[in-house]
């Protein structure tokens, strides 16, 4: 099934840019196989930033411009405890304990100021949805200045060295992956898996459910809505700067970076469905996948460079909302 | 006169309207005044003054443009960086000597065609997104004026890429008298000042950004007192009930998507004329944002406001600078300025209010 494309194209375009497709047949198989993994890993941090963008929007219904810099917040926070701690002691998944204590930190620290921003400012507002969307562009200018003139407008990274692919995998199927990336997307499926215990089997969750379905019936029906609007923020700002110390880790750190992926997460949460968390897990594994298998395209001769792979998601984006509004996974939210 | 006769977008229960619209002119006033007294007396060279009227006409197109789009008809655009871009790039790509398509035209004739490509673009962004429900318009636009972004950035046969583009004309060159009247003054003594070719080429620029601010501002004011902006204010409040009065909403809300294009794509072109050489950083998403303070700051819906949101913004950006505050306090008071307009003052410093009356209609009866 991947063969023959592979040889009719390399075939018809005489030139095509990839040596795996020059060869023909199944010497691109681990080229493409490495996409896929490189996807899996970008997809982790897609899932993780989008689950908290769902939530608030099916929470606190509005679309939260401020969400990537909350990453972004996260990411600066590790890398502020990775100083403090140190990389020395021992390894897991040769991350030293000290990154670990950067994750935690980065959760902490997104959490509490998400719901310090929501306290502040979102909850004194008086105005709809689109209002706080304006409000949520702000206050990602003050999270990201405020970075910038602590940190400086630089790339910097986290103080652990960079590793070579694992050897024993690369020698048997040719797909380069780092300890790093594996253990970007186990922590980020132990992450989301708690967070499905979470929703469907505690009280929380299913007070969460109940508010994000109908929070005056909610009310009535109760349940503490402002409480659980609280602990929504703390859950979705936690994994989102869970998502930033990983992106952090996989890249680099910029004061941008939250930013920049803000749209992409967007196109996830879109493609899965606003406001359905498990929609924003599923959408995110796609636009983490088309992401970073963009390159096949070039491969296969179509004039569609790898720097577009954003434009890609987009478009994606633009066409689920013209299509089906309510995404794969949406509910009748229109 | 008395309260009942004012609009009633205003809202009505804000009585300190009157004192804060004196105060915004005194300060204006005041600041004016500060200005000139300023290069009067030697501390702000006329250039760098002509050069801050300018920007703030340009900052004022930004957020005119924007007006008509999120003030008369309520769409939440988010690509207007692509407009303020494309105005910059579609001239200069005609004009200059560094462009990879062709430098044969004059850069006035390359306006023209910034205005087809405009409402080309502004069809092409519009068509899909305008049916789509506000907040998905805001999201869907943003992610279309990226795609610009990067198409410009990565299509370096085309645009240069990331290099950027040197060599661009005076814009009036080729214009007769025009095009060589800054170099014709020669060098004039005033006082503190020499000044020179430099100087009578900004002035000459900021009265082609002033000719673009006045033009759209009268065109824009007419528009929006005639039957077409009561139906965009209609709109705006009530779509169901525009639907209803037999209205085909999706095509006014593209009218006033297209028209407002236009206008924001002015900006650009005043920007790549009176800059040596243009980068893709000029589809920075914060262009966009820049325009969204102006227009909430100045009141959404009023072209006044925006006017005087474009003053502000400018205060904001060339003030730091001047004062050796760098760019990340800048973004700071950028998104603090937002959240607190949001917070205490969400109807702008100067809310539609008369000026959407009809001179004739006011004071007394309404006659129909």
């Amino acid at each position: 099934m991947l063969a023959s494309p592979v040889a009719t194209w390399s075939g018809v375009v005489a030139g095509a840019s990839a040596p795996g497709v020059a060869q023909g047949g199944l010497g691109y198989l681990p080229q493409l196989l490495n996409y896929l993994a490189n996807g899996v890993v970008f997809s982790a941090i897609i899932v993780l930033g989008g689950i908290g963008l769902s939530l608030v929007y099916s929470i606190a219904d509005f679309a939260n411009f401020a969400h990537g810099d909350t990453m972004t917040v996260g990411a600066y926070a590790g890398l502020l405890t990775l100083g403090a701690v140190g990389s020395a002691g021992p390894q897991v998944f040769a991350l030293p304990l000290g990154f670990y204590a950067a994750l935690l930190a980065g959760i902490a620290v997104a959490a509490v100021v998400a719901v310090a921003t929501h306290y502040l400012v979102y909850e004194p507002l008086d105005t709809d949805s689109i209002g706080l969307l304006i409000t949520s562009i702000g206050v990602a200018f003050v999270y990201r200045a405020l970075i910038q003139i602590q940190f400086g407008r630089g790339f910097t990274e986290y103080d652990i060295a960079t590793l070579r692919p694992i050897p024993w995998i690369e020698d048997l199927t040719g797909i380069t992956v780092t300890e790093h990336e594996v253990a970007i997307v186990l922590v980020a499926s132990v992450l989301v898996t708690a967070l499905h215990v979470v929703l469907q089997y505690t009280t929380l969750g299913r007070t969460m459910r109940a508010t994000a379905d109908n929070e005056a019936l909610a009310k009535v029906s109760g349940i503490r809505t402002e409480r659980v609007i609280t602990s929504m923020w703390v859950i979705g700002a936690g994994l989102a700067g869970a998502g930033g110390v990983f992106l952090g880790l996989y890249n680099q750190l910029s004061p941008r970076m939250g930013f920049n992926l803000l749209l992409v997460i967007f196109a996830a949460v879109i493609l899965g469905g606003i406001g359905s968390v498990y929609g924003a897990m599923l959408g995110g594994v796609v636009i983490g996948m088309v992401n970073r298998l963009t390159p096949v395209l070039t491969d296969f001769g179509i004039p569609i460079e790898p720097a577009y792979a954003n434009a890609i998601a987009f478009v994606i984006m633009v066409l689920v909302l013209l299509v089906r509004p309510t995404g794969i996974a949406g509910e009748g939210v229109s | 006169m008395p309260e009942d006769t004012r609009s009633a977008f205003e809202g009505g229960e804000d009585t300190s309207q009157e004192r804060i619209e004196s105060a915004t002119n005194v300060v204006l006033a005041v600041a004016a005044l500060g200005l000139l007294a300023g290069a009067l007396f030697g501390l702000i060279s006329p250039r760098y003054l002509v050069f801050l009227v300018s920007l703030a006409g340009m900052y004022a197109l930004l957020s005119l443009g924007l007006n008509v789009q999120w003030g008369y008809a309520g769409l939440i655009n988010f690509s207007v960086a692509a407009f303020f871009g494309l105005g910059a790039y579609v001239p200069v790509l005609l004009s200059a000597s560094g462009s990879p398509i062709t430098d044969a035209l004059p850069p006035i004739a390359g306006l023209f065609v910034a205005v087809v490509v405009t409402v080309l673009l502004a069809l092409a962004i519009g068509i899909p997104t305008l049916s789509l429900r506000e907040d998905y318009l805001a999201i869907a636009s943003l992610g279309l004026a990226e795609v610009v972004r990067l198409v410009v950035r990565n299509q370096e046969n085309w645009t240069g890429g990331t290099g950027g583009l040197g060599g661009i004309p005076l814009f009036f060159e080729g214009v007769p008298v025009l095009g060589t009247l800054a170099r014709d003054i020669g060098t004039v003594d005033v006082g503190f000042y020499t000044l020179g070719f430099q100087f009578w080429n900004s002035l000459l620029n900021a009265a082609l950004v002033g000719a673009f601010v006045l033009g759209s501002y009268l065109v824009l004011r007419r528009m929006h007192r005639s039957p077409w902006g009561r139906v965009l204010r209609t709109i705006r409040s009530d779509e169901d009930l525009a639907e209803a009065l037999g209205k085909n909403t999706y095509a006014f809300r593209m009218q006033a998507f297209v028209l407002g294009s236009v206008v924001a794509m002015l900006a650009g072109v005043y920007y790549a004329y009176s800059n040596y050489y243009l980068t893709p950083d000029i589809f920075d998403p914060i262009y966009t944002f820049y325009a969204w303070i102006a227009v909430i700051l100045g009141g959404s819906g009023s072209n006044r406001g925006a006017l005087f949101g474009g003053v502000v913004i400018v205060t904001i950006v060339e003030g730091t600078r001047s004062l050796g505050i760098g760019a990340s306090w800048r973004l700071f008071a950028v998104g603090l300025l937002i959240v607190l307009v949001m917070r205490f003052r969400p109807q702008g410093v100067l809310p539609p209010r008369d000026e959407l009356i009809w001179p004739s209609a006011r004071g007394g009866e309404a006659d129909e």
